[in-house]
């Protein structure tokens, strides 16, 4: 289930410093939920979000992984928003009926969870997470939290391994690992009991030999891979920021509606 | 900032966002959804700042296993298919022997995670989880975690501000809508007898995560119970509070 949505690429996007795409990503988000009118974040989808994902080559994979995200939530969505709001019929059909506000509430949060999903897609098929996380260090994020991530994604496929080789030695024991849904949640017990007990009593280890090598240390660190940047992209990233936050307050005190 | 006033800044703009959108009742489609998002996003990154601030070596080698949990064990209950998430007892671990602070930052940092490697649409939901990683530390705090059925009303509790936490986000962001065709069908059922999308969201969560959150609190004192006490006495949190249970198993104390 877990994906590397990552692919290493040569586009403009790619070669962009993590933080910049970051910020385009979250600025769409904000712009795309800050008006009722439809055609803003269809608007941002048709000429930013698509555009970019051409550029850097990810567009039908862009394509792909919305569909897949998305459409059940969005059929679900036209289907209920649409049959059940409040307020006159478009067409009716006897016990239930198509109305015209829910259809638009509908279409409206359909394209905006397009933008969302979009942008943050973008992100994650054209940055490497290792990357962008060393960029937020060099922006001022803790080193803590480049560290808990890190680990967490190591940890993870090691930890899915482990799971398989003590459902294997269970089995071998003569569990039986599909009955009906009783039978399955039976099946957890002993495959969970093991698995958390088994990772939790590697914490002690790591604990000390991290403190071994300066974890705790305050001092700010160097970095041993540096990400490239570029004054045209400070500048973007400081506009983006500045979009974001006006957007914010005209939204907030009603000038966009 | 200082981490305690990071994380209080944080609360206070999640609470602020939350009164905000109950009393206002902005439409789902005007400023309620921005400020939902933006509230609820500024929020959780102020909480999870602070909360990383506070942590201790042996608290940030304790996260990634508890972070593991959560991701796996989830993973888990959607392949056999059972109607509970399951996907907290790893922030319900580390906030018990911990604190409410590392319970908050494993609660933030995997939706971050869950958002980077498997699905970015859960993203939005990260207050939710640190308010879960709190609510477990405060509990182990006030000695929750003593004795099962403390432990398990606790739970309930928990799933019952969970609810009232995620609400907005399912209503404003979402539109009442999940993945699964069960909980938004309970959604639209009570929008069609007369509920606002937000209430209707709110009951609808009501109906499902303290019963989650129940299990899964059950579950995380289960696995607690079973660590050896010498692996739980190692936490200063857990010491300082006596969170667990003295007597049986607690000989190596």
């Amino acid at each position: 289930m877990t994906q590397d949505f990552y692919r290493p690429g040569t586009s403009l996007i790619h070669r962009w410093n993590p933080v910049t795409t970051l910020s385009l990503s979250l600025t769409l988000v904000v712009t795309a939920f800050a008006s009722q009118a439809l055609w803003l974040p269809a608007a941002l989808l048709v000429f930013v979000v698509f555009p970019a994902a051409l550029v850097s080559g990810v567009f039908r994979r862009l394509l792909a992984w919305l569909a897949r995200f998305l459409l059940p939530v969005i059929l679900l969505l036209f289907v209920i928003q649409g049959l059940y709001h409040q307020d006159g019929p478009l067409l009716d059909l006897g016990p239930v009926g198509v109305h015209l506000d829910g259809v638009l509430f509908a279409t409206r949060t359909a394209l905006r969870l397009l933008v969302l999903t979009g942008a943050f897609l973008l992100l994650l098929f054209t940055t490497h997470p290792g990357e962008l996380m060393t960029a937020l260090v060099a922006h001022g994020m803790p080193p803590k939290i480049s560290y808990l991530v890190s680990a967490t994604m190591q940890i993870v496929p090691a930890f899915r391994q482990r799971a398989h080789s003590i459902l294997d030695a269970q089995r071998a024991r003569g569990l039986r690992t599909a009955a009906g849904p009783i039978g399955r949640v039976r099946a957890l017990v002993p495959l969970v009991g093991p698995l958390v007990l088994g990772a939790l009593s590697e914490v002690d280890e790591r604990a000390v030999a991290m403190e071994a090598r300066a974890f705790g240390a305050t001092t700010r660190r160097t970095s041993y891979t540096v990400i490239a940047d570029s004054a045209a992209q400070r500048v973007s990233r400081w506009s983006m920021l500045v979009i974001t936050i006006a957007v914010i307050v005209l939204s907030a005190t009603g000038v966009i509606r | 900032m200082r981490p305690a006033a990071k994380i209080a800044a944080g609360t206070v703009v999640v609470l602020a966002t939350y009164v905000y959108l109950v009393l206002e009742r902005p439409g789902a489609s005007g400023t309620g959804a921005l400020v939902a998002l933006a509230g609820y996003l500024l929020g959780s990154v102020l909480i999870g700042l602070g909360a990383v601030d506070r942590l201790s070596t042996s608290s940030v080698t304790l996260i990634p296993v508890a972070m593991a949990i959560n991701i796996v064990v989830g993973q888990l209950a959607l392949a056999t298919g059972i109607p509970l998430y399951l996907d907290s007892i790893g922030i319900v671990i580390a906030g018990v022997l911990a604190g409410p602070a590392a319970g908050a930052a494993t609660g933030v940092l995997t939706c971050v995670i869950w958002g980077l490697t498997a699905n970015p649409t859960i993203m939005p939901f990260a207050v939710t989880a640190a308010e879960i990683g709190v609510a477990a530390g405060l509990i182990g705090m006030l000695g929750g975690f003593r004795k099962p059925w403390w432990a398990a009303l606790a739970g309930l509790l928990t799933g019952v501000v969970s609810a009232l936490v995620s609400a907005p986000i399912s209503a404003f962001v979402y539109g009442g809508v999940t993945t699964s065709a069960g909980t938004t069908a309970i959604t639209g059922a009570f929008q069609a007898y007369g509920a606002s999308l937000f209430a209707a969201t709110t009951l609808q969560g009501l109906l499902s995560d303290p019963l989650d959150k129940t299990v899964t609190f059950t579950v995380a004192f289960v696995i607690l119970l079973a660590l050896p006490a010498r692996f739980r006495q190692r936490f200063a949190f857990a010491r300082r509070y006596r969170v667990f249970a003295t007597g049986v198993g607690s000989e190596g104390r």
